[in-house]
């Protein structure tokens, strides 16, 4: 299976610092946060505390599994620049290779969200004519993503064959 | 072809293949320069300003007054019929306000090989659309507009839901000669070439769409069940079961009497343009598909349809996004599968589908896919059929994607990206190396096929698109015919 998922040959995958990780961990943190104890409040509210009891525990249990889950996500994030094509990897339970060619990139550009900002890193999002296929590097120190920006950008440019 | 009249004979596009070759007659003589008894100002489209025939006024006041006295009449009869006259008036002669000056700023021309089309009233805009990028130009006549002789001119850019420029309301003459130039323009020629010649490709006739619509198994079923209700309702004298074929008959509205009154009259040509399609009894359509400008193409079977022989043809086309999706899918809605083959073949030159080595998935039933030098293949569907059919060259992205249960099995699947359309071409759940072994051979053809100077702009000026094609069309019929993996299927007969 790893073979099937491997990097081109000659470029090795280039794996995302671990910034990634704890910028899941925040996110699916504050997301569980926010439900356990809204809903625990609710449920306490309606009189029933050992409901609310049940409700924070397993979504407290839940925000343990994405923890953990968050640094097997990061590890899984790797791409690598072939000669001619962008290749991605990303995934845990849904593995994935995405191959990009540069001639068909028609935008590339660089995001960052508060938390992004926060923790330095920003997302590299290159758009396709298809937009079944989801094109991002996530998780880039800000100055590496926007070199690899620049970068895409160059090399679409000059491989450049219309739609 | 275009732009060269005075050339005897005007060779097909390389492209063609030799089977499509026009009928001698039309083909030694130069088109007839169209006849001119006397010279009218939208003779010539290039220049000048033009606007939407005047009777689309009438048209937006009756429309505005009809919705207004369909949604506030009744609310003003309380009042006395005096008042709905009264402001029904004052509807007409506000929206007449409006609609004279709209229509008379709302202007369009040609401008080198640019259209600049002006509208808007309150918030004026000016667009001006470069159309060597245009995907392709339809003239559409809505039943009313027949009547009148007008028609709308669409013209899709690879833009989205928002980027198609929507002339209404031309004079149908003006239509055509705009939609010519228009295209002209596109290929690179002088607005002023005449309309490129074009040879019968396919015409269907209306028993077998209106056999081959009638035969295929929701639609018989849906007939049987519609039929039961009607005598459940008869004999029983039960309002429900008309309840039941409610749904019934909105279903059989869509699916059969939709593409029936849709596709009457439907006719293919081919043109150094690209594809002609005219179709459509209540509302006219001529459709024009440029060359290179189709994506992908999926033929589709059905179950009872592969018993009659017949297949349908649709097509991604970049420009047609969003609900016109739907409508301008299909390249042809019934045609034998043979021709419907040939037009794969034509609408992609120098390649040949059912030549495609397929790869036979063992562990599903009825699913295969395959690669040569120009094509993906991939065919799936036990009852129905669905060959889909993506030229390597026009693949966007490439994936390899393995679930949880295709990980433990060691399987994996191959999705070939296309622009949004009806084709969504993958290989299911092959065994994970074969899937990466065939994934790198779709990048490396990918690559070799994207020729940088390949681009389908301005096709009458540039040799490139069928010249660099052709030699690597006979190095494919060499024995040396690359296959990846061993058993060989095709989807022809």
């Amino acid at each position: 299976m790893d073979t099937a998922f491997a990097a081109p040959e000659g470029t090795p995958w280039l794996r995302i610092p671990k910034a990634l990780a704890w910028y899941r961990r925040l996110v699916t943190g504050a997301a569980c946060l926010a439900v356990g104890a809204g809903g625990a409040l609710l449920l306490f509210l309606w009189d029933l505390p050992l409901l609310a009891g049940v409700w924070a525990g397993s979504v407290l249990a839940a925000a343990v599994v994405l923890w953990f889950l968050a640094g097997g996500f990061q590890r899984s994030w790797g791409y690598a620049e072939a000669p001619a094509e962008l290749y991605l990897t990303y995934g845990v339970l849904v593995r994935q290779l995405v191959v990009v060619p540069y001639g068909r990139m028609q935008v590339v550009d660089v995001t960052a969200d508060l938390l992004e900002q926060a923790l330095g890193i920003a997302t590299v999002r290159v758009r396709t004519a298809a937009s079944t296929a989801d094109t991002r590097v996530v998780g880039l120190p800000l100055a590496d993503a926007v070199q690899l920006r620049d970068r895409l950008a160059a090399r679409s440019e000059s491989f450049s064959t219309g739609l | 072809m275009h732009g060269q009249p005075q050339q005897p004979g005007p060779p097909p596009p390389p492209g063609w293949g030799p089977a499509f070759l026009p009928p001698q007659q039309v083909r030694g003589t130069p088109p007839p320069p169209p006849p001119r008894p006397r010279p009218r100002p939208e003779d010539d489209v290039t220049t000048g300003v033009f606007r939407a025939h005047w009777l689309i006024i009438p048209f937006q006041v009756l429309a505005v007054t009809l919705v207004f006295a369909a949604l506030v009449g009744p609310i003003l009869t309380q009042f006395g019929f005096a008042w709905v006259l009264v402001l029904a008036v004052a509807v007409v002669f506000g929206s007449l306000a409006y609609a004279l000056p709209a229509w008379w700023y709302g202007s369009f021309g040609l401008r080198e090989d640019h259209l600049v089309v002006h509208s808007g009233l309150i918030r004026r805009s000016s667009r001006e659309i470069p159309l060597s990028r245009l995907q392709a130009v339809d003239v559409v006549q809505p039943l009313l507009m027949q009547v009148f002789g007008l028609a709308e001119l669409r013209i899709e850019l690879a833009g989205g839901d928002g980027s198609a420029i929507r002339l209404r309301c031309l004079r149908r003459k003006l239509a055509e000669k705009l939609r010519a130039a228009v295209l002209a323009h596109a290929a690179g020629l002088s607005g002023r070439s005449p309309e490129a010649p074009e040879w019968p490709f396919y015409r269907l006739p209306f028993l077998l769409l209106l056999g081959a619509l009638t035969f295929r198994v929701p639609v018989l079923l849906s007939f049987v069940l519609l039929l039961l209700l009607l005598t459940a309702f008869a004999v029983f004298l039960e309002p429900g079961a008309l309840g039941g074929a409610v749904p019934l008959v909105l279903g059989l509205l869509r699916y059969y009497w939709g593409p029936l009154a849709r596709y009457t009259d439907f006719y293919a040509s081919l043109s150094s343009d690209g594809l002609r399609l005219r179709y459509g009894m209540f509302q006219r359509r001529m459709q024009t598909v440029p060359p290179g400008r189709v994506q992908a193409v999926r033929v589709v079977e059905p179950l009872l349809w592969r018993a009659l022989g017949v297949a349908r043809v649709e097509a991604t086309v970049a420009g047609y996004a969003g609900a016109r999706q739907g409508d301008s899918a299909d390249l042809l809605p019934v045609a034998p599968r043979g021709r419907a083959f040939t037009l794969v073949n034509e609408v992609f030159p120098d390649s040949d589908a059912a030549v495609v080595p397929l790869v036979v998935n063992r562990r599903l039933l009825a699913n295969a896919a395959g690669v040569d030098e120009r094509l993906f293949v991939s065919v799936r569907g036990l009852f129905c059929r669905v060959t889909e059919i993506v030229p390597v060259e026009r693949m966007q992205t490439l994936r390899l994607s393995s679930g949880p249960f295709a990980q433990l099995r060691g399987r994996a699947t191959i999705d070939v990206d296309t622009p949004p359309g009806p084709v969504a071409a993958r290989a299911w759940d092959r065994e994970a190396g074969e899937a990466r072994r065939f994934l790198d051979a779709l990048v490396e053809r990918a690559r070799r096929a994207r020729v940088p100077s390949a681009g389908t702009e301005r096709w009458a000026t540039r040799s490139t698109m069928h010249g660099e094609s052709a030699p690597r069309r006979d190095g494919e019929e060499g024995p040396e015919s690359p296959t990846i993996g061993a058993p060989k299927d095709t989807p022809g007969t």
